[in-house]
């Protein structure tokens, strides 16, 4: 049993049944785990912010780091491994605020707008939406079996296959 | 007794500053002090002298010349800023320990208080600010407050729970209604101790009520704004999440827009990653 972390602002891919991803702590970042059933194949992404347009420059030596260039590069690399869009079970997780009754510091809100376009562009529908609030999160993905699993404040849930 | 009065009495027992510190602030006080006595102060201390020539060559202070001896470091960057590397280092060692209370593992503070350390200094190099010297000391200095509370918080776990699910609460909110003081004030008071001055004791005391600083307003508003960019990046979130308010009054008084903001952080995360390596 393996476990890969994925760093902030880094993406991972394993067909290894034996490993699990992992990334920690997303606050405002969104995590995004992907996975291919019938091959076993899965990716997490740790997303820090929704647009490289910001820093071109750092989009081109982090491009995890973003939304818009993560989840392109993350979706192109699972596609040559193999996955089909008609089989992709897509988990979200993060975005979370800190409390902004002003509305000055919306990361977390901005990370899950860009995301759901992207997918949508994508004709890609989520499986597990869970964003949002003031909780920070940590999410995994058991290659070996699908199951998706969030840890937030104590609170343990998982999310097996549908 | 109150938490408060037993709080105040655990000020009186907290560490105090590091004596070398405390010696060369001595002689920064001191007009008439010689260079050479501070140089040989440090240069006592070899491991920390090979430090403080890492940070002074790192991105703390982009540096675009390289300064290869003490002395030069001394000459380029002043007795003020290698006192307050010196108070770095030091107080990144006491950053360290796991803070069960907080929930906070081992190296979590550290790194939360860097990130805000380098988001903080990161908005004034954007801003083009000059006067804000301080502002990394007083970023990594900023939560030093948790060290005091935390054994008083780990007592009162449960009634924070409690408190924490009214989900409008912020946590500094709730640590003053618990305990009748939160950790920007019980920071504060350790810095008062420290004599640092009060731009720092200020950053420190207002980090999550800018809007109440009287004066020092730059230097509070980066410290706030750097903190609330590391809880956003959930670098060192512990019982408490992202449950802080951030401030309007910081964005607005700096003129900073939200591209400002995230472009700050995107440059944050490596900066953070080199100095990680040097203060731990």
């Amino acid at each position: 049993m393996a476990q890969i972390i994925v760093d902030i602002a880094d993406m991972r891919i394993s067909k290894n049944p034996g490993d699990t991803l992992i990334t920690y702590s997303l606050g405002s970042c969104v995590g995004v785990a992907i996975y291919d059933p019938v091959i076993g194949l899965g990716g997490m992404i740790h997303c820090m912010l929704p647009l490289s347009k910001v820093d071109r420059e750092k989009a081109q030596v982090r491009p995890y780091m973003f939304v818009d260039t993560g989840m392109q590069q993350m979706l192109t690399r699972l596609y040559e491994g193999g996955l089909r869009k008609a089989r992709a079970v897509i988990h979200v997780a993060g975005g979370s605020q800190v409390l902004d009754s002003q509305g000055v510091f919306k990361i977390g809100e901005r990370n899950f707008t860009v995301l759901r376009k992207i997918l949508w562009k994508n004709g890609l529908l989520m499986e597990t939406q869970e964003v949002g609030g003031n909780r920070s999160r940590t999410i995994s993905l058991d290659v070996g079996t699908g199951r998706f699993t969030i840890k937030s404040g104590g609170r343990i849930t998982h999310y097996d296959l549908p | 007794m109150t938490f408060r009065d037993q709080i105040e009495q655990h000020i009186d027992h907290f560490a105090e500053m590091p004596p070398l510190c405390q010696r060369l602030l001595g002689y920064l006080e001191d007009p008439d002090v010689d260079f050479k006595v501070i140089r040989d102060t440090i240069q006592y201390d070899p491991g920390l002298t090979a430090n403080v020539l890492k940070l002074a060559n790192s991105v703390y202070f982009g540096a675009v010349q390289e300064v290869a001896s003490l002395q030069a470091a001394l000459v380029r960057l002043g007795t003020r800023r290698i006192f307050e590397l010196v108070l770095s280092l030091n107080v990144s060692g006491r950053l360290v320990p796991a803070l069960p209370g907080y929930g906070l593992e081992a190296n979590e503070l550290l790194r939360h208080s860097i990130w805000t350390a380098v988001a903080a200094q990161e908005l004034a190099a954007l801003l083009g600010m000059k006067d804000v010297d301080t502002v990394f000391t007083a970023g990594l200095l900023h939560d030093i407050g948790l060290l005091l509370l935390d054994p008083f918080i780990a007592e009162q776990h449960e009634r924070f729970g409690r408190v924490m699910d009214e989900q409008s609460m912020a946590f500094d909110q709730a640590e003053k209604e618990v305990l009748g003081m939160d950790h920007a004030e019980a920071g504060a008071r350790i810095l008062e101790r420290w004599n640092l001055g009060a731009g720092m004791a200020a950053a420190v005391r207002w980090h999550h009520a800018p809007n109440e600083a009287e004066e020092n307003h730059s230097l509070v508003y980066l410290v706030h704004l750097g903190d609330m960019l590391a809880l956003s990046e959930g670098v060192g979130t512990g019982i408490y999440g992202l449950q802080f308010s951030v401030s309007a009054e910081p964005v607005r008084a700096l003129g900073l827009k939200k591209h400002h903001l995230e472009y700050t952080a995107s440059k944050t995360l490596d900066k953070m990653r080199e100095l990680e390596n040097i203060l731990t």
